[in-house]
């Protein structure tokens, strides 16, 4: 099997990645405003999601110090990289989004990196707030510049996630293996990419309004607004899920139908059930108000979420790689240690990122709330 | 030419100041605010939209170069100016392209990064990014200033540094 867990672990984490910007560019354009207090955390989410998802796909080339043969450069051998490939075309996708998420994440915090700066104690925190602030003062001009860039950037921000997880869909469906060769991937990675990104915010949002004492700002109502928005793009993933057995009978493929019936009956049915169970079963309590106002049964919903998504990016990977045309190429991948270690180790480097946000930056958009207090303690 | 810092308490009251200051035609008055207080227009669309229109054109014309001139491959009997395929690319270059048009953008349109300023000197400016609605005149007649700003009670009157 050529992939395994180097390309399902990028694909979960990518797809994780996703909930921060559909969160702060989806929902600014929509000018929602309860947004504003969970924004900071998803866009961080994001930030560090996909700095998980990009080690993947330079370590599956197994030689990840010639990663640079995918840029276009002029090279000495006079040769140039294949641009009508799906996979070229996701490097330049990661490349884009990764750094995008991190130019769009500093920009959002400009403002409180200059609230920072002037609350700061000690020299050392003054100096490097201070410089990180660049000298944002709250000036007229300053302002003004600041609403036209971030309008304009968060309306790219939301295409650019699109086009990312079609993308990502699309080195599926652009290679003739069973299973993958499907129109429908591109959306179905991003209805993916919703319910996990929904989820992950959901499975950080409700630790960190609890320790940090945040429930003033993070309410009961943002919590239901995630409920609500997770439990719409499970449908849509249900929809995808009935869509992709619907494909398996429609269409004459023998081939496709012997790597379906193994995907749902075959040596990895497990995998698949969990599939089902998490991501489409389970969300379904969310149409009870009771269940929503639940924090635990939340938080245990979406963590199901996520390993729902992890089993089903399984699936996607290594069944169609179990049941290929050839039944000479069949066979039966398992993980090794070192890629559970790996998988570990990003889980690591998530938790780790997010936690020193916490510590260091503002966890919540203060600007963005001040406005929004602002006006009403000011009203005569 | 001398002037002017003065501090509000509330956006509110910052916003019905500056009317009369500005018909009073004292000199240059500039708000530094914990949030936006007055919006208005902005280069910035216009430089991100050229910056991925352009980024995006590169990106096209570089693989149209590569694949059709450089070092054409057949991939399948396929033409190899297969635009299509280039469009994806071409995508995400202008969109990488306009968001560094925006983000640098914004810092050079903004002359920023400038760590230090004169205003900083203000006593008050240190809560302007924080609960201070604040406003600098500069102007030859401090005094007419304050004549006005009597009517406003704002929370700090200071002397801005030379």
């Amino acid at each position: 099997m050529v992939w395994g867990f180097a390309i399902l672990n990028y694909v979960w984490w990518i797809a994780i990645a996703s909930g921060g910007t559909f969160i702060s560019a989806l929902f600014y354009l929509t000018r929602s405003e309860w947004r504003s207090s969970i924004n900071r955390i998803a866009e961080s989410m994001t930030l560090f999601g996909a700095a998980c998802a990009g080690i993947y796909p330079i370590l599956h080339l197994g030689r990840p110090w010639l990663f640079y043969w995918l840029f276009p450069y002029p090279a000495t051998m006079h040769t140039w990289p294949q641009f009508r490939s799906p996979l070229l075309w996701d490097f330049f996708a990661i490349l884009t989004y990764v750094s995008a998420s991190i130019l769009f994440w500093y920009l959002g915090l400009l403002p409180d990196l200059a609230t920072m700066r002037d609350r700061a104690q000690t020299r050392g925190s003054r100096i490097i707030y201070g410089s990180l602030a660049m000298g944002f003062r709250g000036s007229s001009a300053q302002w003004r510049h600041y609403q036209a860039t971030y309008a304009v950037l968060a309306a790219i921000m939301a295409p650019l996630v699109c086009s990312v997880h079609s993308i990502v869909g699309l080195d599926f469906a652009g290679a003739a293996t069973v299973g993958w060769h499907s129109t429908q991937f591109p959306p179905f990675f991003i209805f993916g990419a919703f319910l996990s990104g929904f989820a992950t915010v959901l499975l950080l949002v409700i630790p960190l309004r609890r320790l940090l004492r945040l429930e003033r700002y993070i309410t009961g109502r943002h919590l239901d607004v995630l409920c609500r928005l997770m439990l719409t793009s499970s449908l849509f993933v249900g929809y995808a899920y009935i869509m992709d057995a619907f494909q398996a009978f429609y269409g004459s493929d023998r081939a496709e139908l012997v790597e379906f019936t193994e995907k749902v009956w075959g040596y990895y049915s497990g995998i698949y059930w969990c599939t089902i169970v998490f991501n489409v079963l389970l969300p379904q309590l969310l149409w009870f108000r009771g269940i929503r106002m639940r924090q635990l049964v939340v938080l245990l919903i979406s963590l199901g979420i996520v390993f729902g998504m992890w089993c089903e990016r399984f699936t996607i990977v290594v069944v169609s790689l179990h049941r290929p045309r050839l039944p000479s190429s069949w066979g039966v991948y398992h993980a090794t240690v070192w890629d559970w270690l790996t998988l570990a180790g990003t889980v690591g480097l998530f938790f780790t990122g997010i936690l020193l946000v916490v510590r260091f930056l503002p966890v919540i958009s203060m600007f963005e709330l001040r406005e929004q207090v602002a006006p009403r303690r000011s009203a005569p | 030419m001398s002037g002017l810092f003065v501090a509000f308490a509330t956006p509110h009251e910052l916003e019905t100041a500056l009317p009369s200051l500005r018909c009073a035609r004292l000199g240059t008055i500039e708000t530094f605010t914990p949030t936006p207080v007055e919006s208005g227009p902005s280069i910035l669309p216009v430089l991100i939209l050229a910056g991925g229109v352009l980024g995006a054109l590169a990106g096209f014309t570089l693989q149209s170069y590569a694949n059709v001139a450089a070092y054409p491959i057949d991939i399948g009997g396929r033409p190899y100016f297969s635009w299509p395929a280039f469009v994806p690319i071409a995508f995400e270059n202008g969109v990488l392209a306009a968001i560094l048009t925006g983000f640098f953008g914004y810092f050079i349109v903004n002359r920023l990064p400038r760590l230090y300023d004169p205003i900083d000197e203000c006593e008050a400016m240190r809560r302007a990014m924080r609960d201070f609605w604040c406003v600098a005149i500069r102007t030859d007649n401090p005094a007419r200033a304050r004549q006005i700003l009597r009517a406003h009670a704002p929370a700090r009157i200071e002397e801005l540094p030379a």
